[in-house]
């Protein structure tokens, strides 16, 4: 998810002079950052006192609620890409879950990421016709599949598992799991490692442990299926020609592109990501299915979609930062309080830089920020847990705040695309 | 384009929103289906005619609303009394549930149960219109009236004992504390767990947690996030944990027994009614005895002893309890049904607010 991800973006069709390119960062570039985000987890951890703030277990548990997250965000880079606007997404999600109870119960849990994905196709098709076939405003179309999808679950889960042992009509029978691995070797070295307490090395240990460790197999598709879009949509022509339906559809269509065609695979395709980030849900992070188990992760997977700029690699650092305030909050440990200062301390930064750069407004509104977070940081020993549950929504504000000048959307995206209407 | 991401911005915040209000029921989430019909007649047949108004997930979804029904079933059975059953919807308006109780008093039934505390502000209107009619609240004291029993439990009471058999099983002096949602009728199991554990051991840590605040109610349905906030507590030391998380409590259950921990139950007898492969680590439950306080109630009908305002149903009332199922906690069942009988005697008086 890395090297690809702050690439040059595709230079605007609409600026007359090309605009100038940035530089590429270099390879070293990475594994300097992780070392270097990492440090400052370890001097986080030594000044606050927060002892779960790096540990394989906040990762581990970061990486499982990021998941599901990625994997809706990814379905709708596709559909977006395309130039179809996807709210739907958690309406597929939910047919995703149902889809994982029932298929998984019966026929085993590979069966279930199948049966998952099949039901978030469904959502995808009901979505794709209503939007590309009958140009249907995207948004009202998603928003009802989000209604029906909800109800269509409900009834089919109180139709199929009302009388099955253990299940009811509101949840499934405990499903059947999927494997787990681990780095032979690597990871009971890190172990070790991590219960030294050593600074820095023992962080360190903490979180290579805890993506190394005890990992689902679903979450290596999931990677594999990151890795894979990124081929896909930028390096075949079968990708190119997408995202031209998302940039310029009619452009497309003159170059004999079949515009409706690419929509509709790419909406399905966005249903079947989704459907599986459902499975994932019903399969791997609680091994049922339940009614409402979603929780309005298709919305923040949008929501991290849009953090991420439309790229895969944005979107995978996006789902895991939620992933991991999420992980932060429900654990406790006073990780969500620290973070508090390192947000100060990340804005204090931001500030000075933008200040020093002239941007008068968004330097001052950080410091303003900082000064605040750090306030709060140092009058209060905790945070409540009415705040620290919007953690995910208000670091979507601050980068959407901080960033916006630099997110670019598919330039033709959400607009209803009609065969020939473009003469 | 810009104006379409202003819109779809907007919508998914509304969306949200939206979706948060949706579900509000605590002990159920579930499918609404229209009003169900039942109606029985046994030999000796009563007068009383019972209207019976579910919360959302209704008759059958194996805890809060099937209690109730099991005690509507027994009551039945043994009085003859004809009833007539129907369920909420998720995310109706306040009005259908007005409308859901006018409809069954409309249909000649004078005895009505309002199962959940949603239905307050409802009763609170329906009550007043119709004088002649009996209303039994379940797990709310919000409206009182003339005509309107308010069935609530002492469940700090059972929390009590469940947080001290947490402190005398416990071998690392660590134990925790998951609440799904972070209403005022969760904070009662939560108060009662603490001073239970605190009496067993002043210094143990008690470790607690919500996983959401009202008014996102997911926590009560959300498996994914029982089990991190479980797998958080239990490498932080503790190995005890008790849950009042509703449908998430299945996550708990799930890291206890992949950690190898143990965990407390909550509402029903829950190493009965979990999947099988979790309910060893269930040492035990909190059981709150909606049954019985249904029953009680129509029993008082038939009988024309009907009587208003708050009916507390305690540990000396058999409202609450521990189960012993599993017969994990068989060794300390001598300590706890003393700290029972202290309780029933008013020997120790259990709060219900946590100290925050």
């Amino acid at each position: 998810m890395s090297t690809p991800t702050l690439q040059t973006p595709p230079v605007e069709p609409a600026e007359a002079p090309p605009a100038p390119r940035r530089r590429r960062i270099p390879l070293w570039f990475w594994p300097a950052g992780f070392l270097a985000a990492v440090f400052v987890l370890a001097v986080l951890r030594v000044v606050t006192g927060a002892d779960d703030i790096a540990s394989s277990g906040v990762i581990g548990a970061a990486i499982a609620l990021a998941v599901p997250i990625g994997l809706a965000g990814l379905g709708g880079l596709w559909s977006e890409r395309a130039g179809v606007v996807n709210i739907g997404l958690e309406g597929m999600m939910i047919l995703g879950t149902w889809g994982a109870g029932f298929f998984g119960y019966y026929m085993g849990p590979w069966a279930g990421i199948v049966g998952g994905m099949l039901c978030g196709i469904v959502g995808g098709l009901i979505h794709a016709t209503a939007t590309v076939i009958f140009g249907v405003d995207h948004i009202v179309s998603g928003v009802a599949l989000n209604i029906t999808a909800l109800g269509i679950a409900k009834y089919l889960a109180a139709r199929f598992f009302s009388d099955l042992p253990g299940g009811g009509p509101t949840q499934s029978p405990p499903l059947p799991s999927l494997p787990r691995f681990s780095v032979p070797g690597l990871s009971e070295q890190m172990a070790r490692l991590e219960a030294r307490e050593i600074f820095f090395l023992s962080d360190l240990a903490g979180v290579i442990g805890g993506f190394t460790t005890n990992i689902s197999a679903f979450t290596i598709i999931a990677v594999l299926l990151f890795i894979g879009t990124f081929f896909v949509l930028w390096r075949t022509a079968f990708g190119l020609r997408l995202r031209s339906c998302g940039e310029s559809p009619v452009a497309a269509e003159t170059l004999g592109v079949n515009v409706i065609r690419y929509k509709f695979i790419a909406v399905c395709t966005s249903g079947a990501l989704a459907g599986m980030g459902g499975a994932f849900l019903a399969l791997v992070a609680a091994n049922i299915y339940r009614d409402g188990q979603t929780g309005g992760r298709g919305y923040i997977g949008l929501a991290a979609m849009i953090f991420g700029n439309w790229r895969p690699g944005g979107l995978a650092a996006g789902s895991l930062l939620f992933g991991y305030t999420d992980a932060a909050r429900l654990r406790g440990g006073g990780t969500v309080h620290a973070l508090l200062l390192l947000v100060a301390v990340i804005l204090l930064v931001v500030g000075a830089w933008q200040l020093k750069r002239n941007n008068r407004v968004q330097g001052i509104t950080s410091l303003v920020v900082a000064t605040g977070a750090a306030l709060w940081y140092f009058s209060t020993d905790s945070v409540p847990g009415e705040l620290a549950a919007a953690t995910p929504y208000v670091t979507t504000l601050l980068v959407l705040a901080f960033a916006s000048q630099r997110l670019r959307m598919p330039a033709a995206d959400g607009q209803i695309y009609r065969k020939g209407e473009g003469h | 384009m810009r104006q379409t991401m202003k819109y779809a911005s907007v919508f998914a915040v509304a969306a949200l929103a939206l979706t948060a209000c949706g579900s509000d029921s605590a002990d159920s989430t579930d499918t609404g289906t229209a009003d169900g019909t039942e109606t029985s007649t046994a030999e000796e047949a009563s007068d009383v005619r019972v209207g019976m108004a579910y919360d959302v997930g209704g008759r059958g979804d194996q805890s809060f609303n099937d209690a109730a029904a099991a005690g509507l079933d027994q009551a039945a059975a043994e009085f003859g009394i004809e009833t007539q059953e129907a369920t909420a919807t998720d995310g109706e308006p306040e009005s259908a549930r007005e409308e859901r109780l006018q409809q069954l008093i409309d249909a000649g039934y004078t005895s009505i149960v309002a199962v959940g505390f949603a239905y307050a502000p409802s009763i609170a209107v329906v009550a007043p219109q119709n004088p002649d009619v009996h209303f039994a609240l379940i797990d709310s004291t919000d409206y009182e009236g003339e005509n309107v029993a308010n069935l609530v439990f002492a469940e700090e009471e059972g929390s009590f004992l469940v947080g001290a058999a947490a402190a005398l099983k416990t071998r690392t002096d660590n134990v925790g504390f998951i609440g799904g949602v972070q209403t005022p009728l969760i904070e009662k199991f939560e108060a009662g767990y603490i001073a239970g554990a605190q009496e067993i051991n002043p210094d143990i840590e008690i470790q607690r947690t919500y996983l959401t605040q009202p008014p996102d109610f997911s926590g009560f349905g959300d498996p994914a996030k029982g089990k991190t906030a479980a797998e958080g507590m239990y490498q932080s030391g503790a190995d005890v944990i008790y849950h009042a998380a509703g449908g998430s409590g299945g996550g708990v259950f799930t890291a206890a027994s992949e950690a190898n921990t143990m965990a407390i139950g909550v509402d029903s007898d829950q190493a009965k009614t979990a999947a099988p492969e979790v309910q060893d680590v269930i040492i035990t439950s909190m059981i709150k005895k909606v049954d019985v306080a249904v029953y009680e109630f129509l029993k008082a009908e038939v009988e024309g002893n009907f009587q208003a305002g708050p009916q507390v149903f305690d540990l000396a009332g058999g409202g609450v309890d521990y189960s012993t199922t599993g017969g994990k906690v068989d060794d300390i069942k001598d300590q706890l049904d003393e700290l029972k009988q202290q309780i029933i005697d008013g020997e120790i008086t259990v709060p219900s607010t946590p100290e925050s």
